[in-house]
């Protein structure tokens, strides 16, 4: 099983954290939050959890390379590491807009 | 014993019941395979029936074929029938048919559950044909968005239909998605590792493990929207703490990963066909492996791109635009791999082939106009327009319907052991691109141009008249292609002209033997270590056929195989399949009760049918019991392995895990909505909050903690050969006692009617009482066997089965209690 969970991993830390700032965002821009030296506050949440998730993946990612840790199959170990990149790709991407938007709007 | 003798008895062991009675008997892949593709494609007639009757209506201004509500119905039938009926259905039934052939098994990992599958899909898609039949067939689109489809605006019983009988046809997506992923990972040839997989494989796998987490939000949804209905809890109520917008967030949660429900196992035809039609072997297996699971991920972060025009905020809907261009990358990566096969080989134009470049054609064309779509600008005007149809069949007929096309003509010489000899196919495949292409460019073109989906007329003026009717005459031309394609398959089965073996020359295990497939399916077990065995030991065939390879010797009567580490492929155990039984055709048609029941309103016969099933799942489990102890057993090369029944992990424990992932993901859609409303919707906070209660919350978080640790406990004890009896009855005590502070937690749910606060902890407490009697059911069951014997420490399989529920209630029912007694403590 730990070799299908290798596989599933940062793509499925990927999901959550996707999930979770699109979530944190409709919260926060339900209930305003008063601001902090003139930077809103919300969006520095926004991006504190941007910048979280993309720790998370880059911890995965060299975990997967680690070779501790690594598949020990050929295909499985590439296969592990090609989810490792999707994770991270997908995450710098999809949640770019927290850096590029206005927050609530 | 000789090949032939060999053959008769593994016939003799294997066989359905003879005649048109064995139909309803079989559970037996190569029977249940054909049923499921059989069913689906008399649905996929249905569908293009009704497809027709669209373009018949909207070929001319002011067509008076059909009124609105007759239309209505047309369309929204439509589409639910080659969405849930057709094209799932048809995943499912080549799946069963192909896996275990492809993983060199004798048949999945659950007999008995593909037939209950089966009937529940059968019985299911009926109600709906037979709601069409009357006149009453559901008629809010096939998305059935509230508020048009609660009570109040539609008050017939047409909704009723779609929410209640897609439902039951989903179980069977379910049941085979259990069926599909156990046998994938543990019931394979020896040595095949994860890494020696066909590719059909993994993308069986993949797309089975997407059903079982993108269905449970569909069958939420659908289960509110039925209990808004029937018994008026306002879950998409605005005025009442509802929102009909959280019908939107869980329909798409389930149907942008439907859309790749569909295309992955299409595309995993392609890349199986188009190897053997190119000469070649795959080009990037494990490019395209990571492909597929990077969609499967990916897909899931996309639903709110149907929802683009419903005002959400801007940061949000970029965050669904980007996610929408990104799922562009692995299906290019996927398109590259195989436009590099094709270079690498030497294509031969046979018949698959030109399905394939169909496939091609259109599907990169609709991937194209996805993109488009995923931008939101574009798509604030392209909504809703027949652009938009334009462009999903472009998908799902490119991506779905030419590959399975493909799969079709490559694999029928499998089916049937016959070849085909008229050209009927070719000339067929060409009337089905051209009718297809002219129909739905044009549908492009009126879209843009304004026309919107679902109308069911438009006046002269509008200028899309010359369109339409091309549009339409192209259906025709489409249809008479498709009517000659299955002209062409039946012709191909009743025609009696034998083929050779494995007439394409493929190097996969399902052509190493006599086609049509024999009941047992391989007469011994091979052992594989190469991805392409048939080009390895072209003389697999035979060899097998002797019954050189494993398990070659019929004894005892026994339907046995055996079932491998999930990522070595090393022999793990022994393990003996159940005989032919009416047990699933029966179960499918008490659940079926269980349905009609509630879609009749006859609430009386909800609890029977109810009892029905757990009695009949009592028998069935029942019926796998063994009396004495299982040494280990020889299955031939000198390997002896410990029968399936005596170790820790038996498969019924990989299907309940399963099975659980699903109900965990129900779980978590539930929460999902219960949070979505709170800080969602208007109309919060409710009137009163529910009245907590630190007894009940005590003795229900004692009883989940009591339970697990009381089951596992007798799991251990069980296993150094003492008496399990007294832990397993402090088990049930827990269990019962979640189940109190669960059972009153519906009971005192505030005035679940008046506002969605109080009908989301009626849910919540009614989805933990449910569980609590699933697992006392599974306990009390536990005990009866300690007491007649069928348990020992030997025969040891069945108790981590129970804790796997009894842990799982115990958390979720921890986690409901404090839902909902928590927000009433903090002051
Ligand atoms: C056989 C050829 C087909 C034709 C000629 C056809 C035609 C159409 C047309 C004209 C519509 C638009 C109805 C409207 O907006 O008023 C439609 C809707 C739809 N079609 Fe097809 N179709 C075909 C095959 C398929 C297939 C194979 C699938 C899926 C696997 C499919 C799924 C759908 C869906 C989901 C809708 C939307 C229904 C709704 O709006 O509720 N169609 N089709
Ligand atoms: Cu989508």
């Amino acid at each position: 099983m730990t070799e299908v969970l290798r596989i599933l991993i940062a793509p499925l830390v990927w999901l959550a954290s996707f999930s979770a700032i699109y979530g944190l965002h409709g919260l926060l821009c339900q209930n305003a939050l008063a601001a902090v030296a003139g930077f809103p506050a919300e969006r520095a949440v926004l991006m504190a959890a941007y910048g979280v998730a993309i720790a998370l993946q880059i911890i995965l990612l060299w975990i997967l390379h680690h070779p501790r840790f690594a598949a020990p199959s050929g295909l499985l170990r590439f296969v592990s590491r090609a989810s490792g990149w999707t994770g991270l790709i997908a995450s710098v991407w999809t949640l770019f807009p927290v850096v590029a938007l206005p927050t609530c709007f | 014993m000789n090949a032939l003798e060999r053959h008769r008895k593994l016939t003799e062991i294997w066989a359905s019941d003879k005649g048109f009675k064995g139909w309803f008997s079989t559970v037996n892949h190569n029977d249940l395979g054909r049923m499921f593709l059989v069913t689906a494609f008399f649905f996929f007639i249905v569908g293009g029936l009704l497809a027709m009757l669209i373009r018949v209506q909207l070929a001319t201004p002011h067509s008076a074929f059909a009124g609105p509500e007759i239309y209505n119905q047309i369309f929204t039938m439509h589409g639910t029938v080659m969405m849930f009926l057709f094209a799932i259905p048809t995943f499912e039934g080549l799946a069963i048919y192909l896996l275990p052939k492809m993983l060199g098994t004798r048949d999945l990992a659950f007999p008995r559950l593909t037939a209950y599958g089966f009937w529940c899909y059968a019985f299911g898609g009926s109600m709906l044909i037979v709601a069409m039949l009357f006149g009453i067939a559901p008629d809010g689109g096939w998305f059935m968005y509230p508020p048009l489809t609660s009570a109040i605006h539609s008050p017939g019983i047409n909704a009723d239909f779609w929410l209640i009988g897609i439902t039951f046809v989903e179980i069977s997506a379910i049941a085979a998605a259990v069926e599909i992923t156990v046998s994938v990972l543990k019931y394979r040839a020896p040595s095949m590792s994860l890494a020696k997989m066909p590719i059909f494989a993994w993308y069986a796998l993949i797309t089975a493990l997407m059903i079982l987490t993108g269905f449970p939000p569909l069958i939420l949804g659908s289960v509110l929207l039925e209990l808004e209905r029937a018994f008026g809890l306002p879950f998409f109520q605005v005025d009442l703490g509802g929102d009909s917008l959280l019908w939107q967030h869980l329909f798409w949660l389930f149907g942008h990963p439907e859309v790749y429900i569909i295309f992955l196992p299409a595309a995993g035809v392609i890349s199986t066909v188009l190897p053997v039609m190119c000469r070649t072997t795959l080009l990037g297996y494990g490019w395209i492996v990571s492909a597929a699971v990077a969609l499967a991920f990916l897909s899931f972060g996309l639903w709110v791109h149907h929802m683009f025009t419903t005002g959400i905020p801007h940061m949000g809907l970029a965050f669904f635009s980007a996610a929408s261009t990104l799922v562009a990358v692995p299906t290019g990566v996927q398109i590259f791999a195989w436009i590099g096969t094709m270079w690498k080989g030497r294509p031969e134009l046979h018949l698959p082939m030109l399905h394939i470049l169909g496939f091609f054609f259109t599907f990169v064309i609709g991937g194209l106009t996805g993109v488009m779509v995923a931008v939101v600008p574009f798509d604030w005007q392209a909504h809703d327009t027949a652009f938009i149809t334009a462009h999903l069949h472009y998908v799902l007929f490119g991506g779905f319907v030419f590959p399975i096309f493909a799969g079709v003509y490559y694999w029928l010489p499998h089916f049937t052991g016959r070849k085909r000899f008229f050209c009927l196919g070719e000339l067929a495949f060409a009337l089905v691109f051209v009718g297809f292409h002219v129909t739905f460019l044009a549908m492009h073109w009126v879209g843009l141009l304004g026309q919107r989906r679902r109308i069911p007329t438009y006046a002269p003026e509008d200028g899309w008249t010359a369109i339409n009717l091309i549009s339409s005459v192209g259906s025709f031309i489409l249809a008479i292609g498709i009517a000659m394609i299955l002209v062409d398959v039946v012709l191909h089965i009743v025609t009696a002209h034998r083929g050779r073996r494995n007439p394409w020359n493929a190097t996969t295990l399902e052509w190493a033997m006599i086609t049509p497939a024999p009941a047992y399916t391989f007469a011994s077990l091979p052992r594989i270590t190469w991805r392409d065995p048939l080009s390895a030991e072209p003389d697999l065939a035979v060899s097998l056929a002797r019954g050189e390879g494993y398990l070659g010797t019929p004894r005892h009567n026994w339907r046995e195989t055996l079932a491998v580490d999930i990522a070595s492929g090393k022999p793990e155990m022994h393990v003996l399949y159940p005989a032919n039984t009416r047990l699933p055709i029966l179960m499918s048609a008490v659940t079926g009760l269980f349905f009609l029941s509630l879609l009749m309103k006859f609430y009386w016969t909800v609890p029977l049918a109810m009892g029905g099933v757990a009695f009949l799942a009592w028998k069935w489990v029942w019926g796998l019991g063994l009396r004495q102890d299982q040494a280990v057993q020889s299955v031939g090369h000198g390997l002896s392995l410990p029968n399936a029944a005596t170790v820790a992990r038996s498969p019924g424990w990989w299907g309940t895990a399963f099975l659980l992932t699903a109900n965990a993901t129900f779980f978590g859609a539930l929460l999902f909505g219960f949070a979505f409303l709170w800080t969602i919707a208007p109309g919060w906070p409710p009137p009163a909050w529910f009245t907590p209660s630190i007894f009940e919350l005590g003795v229900g978080i004692s009883g989940a903690a009591l339970a697990p640790l009381a089951i596992r406990h007798a799991t251990r004890v069980n296993e150094s050969g003492g008496t399990p009896f007294p832990t397993v009855i402090l088990a049930l005590c827990g269990i019962v006692a979640l189940g109190f502070a669960c059972a009153s937690l519906m009971w005192r749910a505030p005035t679940p009617n008046e506002h969605a606060y109080g009908a989301t902890m009626l849910v919540l407490g009614g989805y933990g009482t449910f569980h609590t009697a699933i697992s006392g059911l599974m306990g009390g069951f536990l005990t009866a066997q300690i007491r007649s014997g069928y348990t020992s420490a030997n025969r040891r399989a069945a108790f981590p089965i129970v804790g796997l529920w009894v842990k799982y209630t115990s958390a979720t029912g921890v986690i409901i209690l404090l839902a909902a007694h928590l927000p009433g403590l903090i002051p």
